[in-house]
């Protein structure tokens, strides 16, 4: 694999995450995301991550992305480098307009506030939503949500980029768009790990994948493998 | 980083300013028919009496109540970002501050109609205020790590806000009670309630408030705060997990 060259940026040993859940009669309390699960992240690769839904994969994300911290096992960071979740939808403040919520995120992500507006009107030109983005987000359809989402994202740098299915939302016309400006970042030294349920976008995308399956790595390796690996545990 | 997130707030609420006025004025309304109008108070001022307490309290129950269920109730942003749970109940805080502005504006212009002069006392409000305001941020984030952890603390502590609301001398007087014991008991006891007095004392009365107690408020505050923001800091991702799951 022409990816696995580079330092490891980012690696996940023996991690396994349990909460407990609210209804305690059920299942004696405690839930299972993720179960002794290592992980890799080596410099400059795409890494995708597939799996049906609730395997735990936005958990890896956010595990790597140091929002939740594993109940066993260590995450680790090259020191200095910077990490970003990336998700549509979630995350926005429906009483302020576009332009704020691409500020507030692009300031929460780590720019400074003179960054952040650096940033807007390349923002507002990408995502195409012309005079709405002065409008409350709470008047926006999901599309355009994915949009101003999709874009906040993309315009603002981090070392690692952890993508979690933005790519699929969109009419078609924004999506090619989006996967284009997508690829163009990925094909420099971005490292990047990508979920997403597409297969092809997998395919295409990444140079080495995960498949998880009931919180732990089914397989591991060149992407067509493991969406094949994938597919059987699906049907 | 905070700055930012207060500006989204106070433009948040632009919109209903008009109520940051409103909704006090209206409580205020209800007390004063319901304890002077029908319950007879025997006050000859008491309309000021009340707005003085009522108007510091609701600043102190409604910033605590909202503030304590701002990181459950923001945790697509902590789904997405690993930030410093103390942004979301001060950003609350802060939107409180500056509502809570204009209703001391407009409290000391009615208290200017009804004959109390502006009074270089009234300076002494200055470190009142200050420790009212450790008083709500100590608390909120109590509150706001409580509720995060587990929800029905949201209703413990809109329940609490109400129970304050009667035991903070918010419509009685803690000075009037007869026996000098019961009242100083009361002030011990209830820090909230020393703060609301502290208020009418100055501004009914031009009297500084009773420095040491104020003191203690204040260091008691601070003492907390400390904990909780360290406890905060420390548990981010718990805090994050528990918002989430």
């Amino acid at each position: 694999m022409s990816a696995g060259s580079g330092e490891v940026m980012l690696a996940l040993e023996d991690v396994s995450l349990s909460y407990q859940s609210r209804r305690k009669s059920f299942d004696h309390g405690s839930h299972h995301v993720l179960d002794r699960v290592s992980l890799k992240l080596y410099e400059g690769e795409t890494l995708g991550i597939i799996g049906r839904n609730g395997v735990g994969k936005s958990t890896t994300l956010r595990l790597m992305a140091g929002i939740l911290a594993p109940t066993s096992g260590k995450v680790r960071q090259r020191p200095g480098k910077t990490s970003s979740l990336l998700t549509i939808g979630l995350g926005f403040r429906p009483d302020l307009s576009g332009r704020d919520n691409a500020m507030l995120a692009a300031m929460l992500q780590g720019a400074t506030a003179k960054q952040a507006r650096g940033y807007l009107e390349e923002i507002k030109e990408f995502s195409e939503l012309g005079d709405s983005f002065e409008e409350r987000v709470k008047t926006y359809s999901s599309g355009m949500m994915s949009r101003l989402g999709f874009t906040t994202a993309l315009k603002t740098h981090v070392d690692i980029l952890l993508i979690d299915e933005v790519l699929s939302v969109g009419d078609a016309r924004f999506r090619e768009k989006a996967e284009a400006a997508m690829k163009s970042r990925i094909s420099g030294d971005q490292t990047v790990v990508f979920v997403s349920h597409m297969e092809a976008q997998i395919r295409e995308i990444c140079n080495r994948a995960v498949c998880l399956h009931e919180g732990a790595i089914l397989a591991e390796g060149d992407p067509r493998d493991v969406l094949a690996a994938y597919r059987e545990v699906c049907y | 980083m905070a700055r930012m997130a207060l500006r989204a707030d106070a433009a948040k609420y632009f919109l209903g300013y008009i109520w940051w006025i409103l909704e006090p004025l209206l409580f205020v309304g209800v007390f004063y028919v319901v304890f002077d109008v029908i319950l007879d108070s025997g006050r000859a001022d008491f309309l000021v009496f009340l707005m003085c307490g009522k108007l510091a309290f609701i600043w102190f129950s409604k910033s605590v109540n909202q503030a304590s269920n701002s990181i459950a109730a923001n945790k697509g942003l902590i789904g997405r970002i690993n930030v410093t749970k103390t942004l979301f109940p001060l950003a609350v805080i802060q939107e409180g501050v500056y509502r809570q502005l204009a209703v001391f504006l407009l409290l000391f212009c009615f208290l200017y109609f009804r004959g109390y002069a502006p009074h270089l006392a009234w300076l002494y409000l200055l470190p009142v205020m200050a420790v009212n305001y450790l008083m709500i941020v100590a608390c909120s984030y109590v509150g706001a790590c409580l509720v995060c952890i587990v929800r029905d603390f949201s209703m413990i502590i809109s329940l609490s806000m109400t129970f304050l609301m009667f035991t903070s001398g918010v419509f009685w007087d803690v000075r009037a009670l007869g026996d000098p014991h019961k009242t100083e008991l009361v002030l011990a006891l209830n820090p909230l309630a020393f703060i609301l007095d502290a208020y009418r004392q100055v501004l009914l009365h031009s009297t500084a408030p009773d420095w040491i107690h104020l003191m203690q408020i204040a260091c008691g505050s601070i003492v907390l705060l400390v904990i909780v923001v360290v406890i905060m800091r420390r548990s981010s991702q718990y805090l994050a997990l528990r918002a989430l799951s």
